[in-house]
């Protein structure tokens, strides 16, 4: 037993030391780090709590994280609505099936900066032309305002996430034994009833895996917003990772900016965590 | 089995093979160059996009001149931040040889890194004050890459056909007065409007506007802003007028307005006749417009109400800085290699005709600079028509984090300009 507990651990150690040099060490210097006034040279000397004390009393890290939890909410509903609902429309029985599941899932293989710059054109351009064109002044002055800018946001992330969760949907959508349905149908249950309590239970466990994953993708969100919105107008579109990033990178506060990203990973982990374990719960009571 | 054991010898006496063959031709090379002196390698990490091919070609004719020296250029720039890239440049150890550096507070982030330059040919001749920003005790940390300067560039095409003369505006009430002609006569000019103001970006308004406002303030000296402990907003109300000037007569909405949509798509195709940029945007207008950069471009003085009005900001982006943390031949060879660029007759060729910089040295023949913007900024350079650039003095971050966020919410309406001052003072008191 000793001897297969060596290979084990042998077997293991590649994997073992990898992560601890990516990503345990540079979490516990991190920590680290933030109990110190690091400027990104040289460390000077430990402050304690200072930047956790002054952190809490941080307007603009309190709004970009209020600004966050609205966009991950509005996001991981649209996305998930979206979502299910392509996956209902090429599981149906169209001819196209093939053909639309690809150009929905189109999106989500193109980078992030890239998406945000073309929906930067589409919203600043495209959006104004069209709105000048028929007469509508509203859809003039995307971006400019902090609301186009959250909606623009929300926008870019569900046409680009949708695709994605939709292949997960369909993967939980397929594995629905036909028969099941066939039963309800028999029993005279409409489309929308053999949905509602046929389906829908059954692709339950997809729920718990496409929120996990919008939820974490949206809070996380950078690149897009950089080259989307850049945090603009004032600030006001300008989510946690960047908002940590220009205290670190913008002020050179690395000691400060690296407290902030200490909160974010907590917070982020006991969402996730909740998450998952109340979703997982209500799996197994169904 | 035999097999496994024969394919394992051929890999190991292949892998001999290798490091053998790895040795002997290190031993070759060293041997070659062993005559012509010690082989130095230069790591130059510089943040100039926009001359990093020529600044390569030099790089080569100069290791031809001089076989010890191998210079590895790489450049981190434009839209990325050098800062952030030197910095963890230096925190992994690679520590480059030559780097550059922005001001005062970049001088003292350094300090320890940073060797003294005084002895050099090339601070010898740098023009006066061009190093005021960099010497510390007596020590000069830095030297000046070039000069540059910005302020109103206009077309002069349209003011030509709208009977503006440029020479007559030389403060606040007859710019005003060309803004308003040029706007009523709009649609025979084929203008969208008067200005294209970049909200967006934050340095146009928060670092480069707002310098023009405040180095009175600061005596035109960087190291006086670096030191204040406060910030008065003296000029606040001129500020005040000059930007609601362009936010009035720009193309709508600023808060968006990017740099590549004022530069490129509204001033190089001619929809607006003004905008605040500096004499780095010649390159982009050429290659959009190479007839209309070369002939029909000029650049206006910022009037400053109640100080001067027909003045420019001209001041050093850049320093080059050599670590001193480098062996003593590696800081030798990088002082010389400098020294060479901005004082031999090669290096003032390359500077003026190939970077197509305006050299911030003495003994250079001025009438060499191509492009017309730089022309106009070495002219009032020459002049003494300039301010300086203190917005290097502001506390990090302050320009385009505080004061540029500001107006941005002061463009939207989101704040007064009263607002704009106060919440700025506070922070620049707090910082310092």
């Amino acid at each position: 037993m000793r001897k297969q507990d060596l290979t084990y651990w042998l077997f293991l150690m590649p994997v073992l030391a990898a992560l601890v040099l990516v990503v345990i060490a540079p979490l516990l210097l991190g920590v680290y780090y933030s109990f110190t006034d690091w400027n990104g040279i040289q460390t000077k000397g430990f402050v304690g709590f200072d930047h956790y004390k002054a952190l809490f009393q941080d307007k603009r890290f309190l709004d970009s994280l209020w600004f966050t939890i609205k966009f991950s909410i509005v996001s991981i509903i649209l996305i998930n609505l979206i979502g299910l609902s392509l996956a209902l429309l090429v599981t149906a029985k169209l001819k196209t099936n093939k053909a639309l599941r690809t150009i929905f899932f189109m999106p989500n293989l193109i980078g992030g900066l890239i998406l945000g710059f073309i929906w930067q054109f589409i919203f600043t351009k495209a959006f104004a032309g069209f709105g000048s064109l028929v007469g509508i002044e509203s859809l003039k002055g995307w971006l400019s305002t902090p609301n186009t800018g959250f909606w623009g946001l929300v926008i870019l992330m569900s046409w680009q996430m949708s695709g994605y969760i939709m292949v997960i949907y369909i993967a939980y959508l397929e594995g629905v034994s036909s028969e099941l349905i066939e039963a309800a149908e028999i029993d005279g249950a409409n489309a929308f009833q053999r949905f509602r309590h046929i389906v829908f239970p059954l692709v339950a466990p997809a729920f718990t895996v496409s929120m996990f994953l919008t939820l974490s993708n949206t809070f996380k969100l950078y690149d897009q917003n950089l080259s989307l919105t850049g945090g603009g107008p004032y600030n006001s579109t300008q989510m946690v990772a960047m908002e940590i990033f220009n205290t670190a990178f913008g002020r050179y506060e690395m000691a400060y900016g690296q407290a902030k990203a200490v909160i974010f990973f907590i917070i982020v982990a006991v969402i996730a965590l909740l998450q998952v374990y109340l979703s997982k719960k209500r799996e197994v009571e169904m | 089995m035999k097999s496994k054991w024969r394919a394992g010898l051929f890999a190991v006496s292949l892998g001999l093979a290798g490091i053998l063959t790895g040795c002997s031709s290190d031993e070759w090379s060293t041997s070659e160059s062993k005559p012509k002196g010690e082989q130095v390698s230069l790591d130059i990490f510089q943040f100039k996009v926009e001359f990093k091919d020529q600044f390569e070609e030099v790089a080569k004719a100069y290791e031809k001149e001089h076989e010890n020296v191998k210079i590895n250029i790489t450049t981190v720039g434009g839209g990325e931040d050098y800062g952030a890239a030197l910095r963890s440049k230096f925190a992994s150890g690679n520590e480059p040889a030559i780097y550059n550096i922005g001001g005062p507070q970049d001088v003292e982030d350094w300090k320890d890194k940073l060797a003294d330059l005084s002895d050099t040919a090339a601070a010898d001749v740098a023009l006066e004050g061009t190093l005021d920003g960099v010497t510390v005790d007596g020590e000069v940390l830095g030297l000046p890459y070039n000069q540059e300067g910005y302020g109103f560039i206009y077309n002069k095409n349209v003011f030509a056909e709208a009977g503006i003369d440029p020479a007559s505006i030389v403060d606040y009430a007859s710019l005003e007065t060309a803004v308003k002609e040029l706007d009523s006569k709009k649609g025979e000019l084929g203008l969208e409007a008067v200005f294209a103001l970049p909200g967006k970006e934050k340095w146009v308004t928060g670092l480069h506007l707002s310098n023009t406002f405040l180095a009175p303030e600061f005596d035109n000296n960087v190291l006086k802003a670096f030191s204040a402990k406060e910030v008065e907003f003296q000029y606040g109300e001129a500020f005040k007028k000059i930007l609601d000037l362009q936010n009035d007569y720009s193309v709508q909405p600023t808060v968006s307005l990017d740099y590549s949509q004022q530069v490129e798509e509204l001033f190089s195709l001619q929809k607006v006749a003004i905008i605040q940029q500096g004499n780095w945007v010649y390159g982009s207008i050429a290659s959009i417009d190479e007839e209309f950069a070369q002939n029909g471009i000029g650049i206006l003085p910022i009037p400053v109400e109640g100080y001067e009005g027909d003045r420019i900001p001209v001041g050093i982006p850049m320093y080059w800085g050599v670590n001193s943390n480098a062996d003593e031949a590696v800081v030798k060879e990088a002082k010389e290699f400098l020294d060479w660029l901005y004082t031999s007759e090669t290096g003032k060729e390359t500077v003026v005709s190939d970077f197509n910089f305006i050299p911030a040295y003495e003994g250079y023949d001025s009438t060499k600079i191509a492009d017309p913007l730089s022309k106009d900024v070495y002219e009032y350079s020459e002049k003494g028509k300039t301010i300086g650039w203190t917005f290097m003095g502001y506390p990090t971050g302050w320009g385009e984090n505080e004061l540029g966020v500001e107006i941005q919410r002061y463009l939207s309406d989101e704040a007064s300009w009263d607002d704009v001052i106060n919440t700025t003072k506070k922070v620049w008191g707090s910082s310092r």
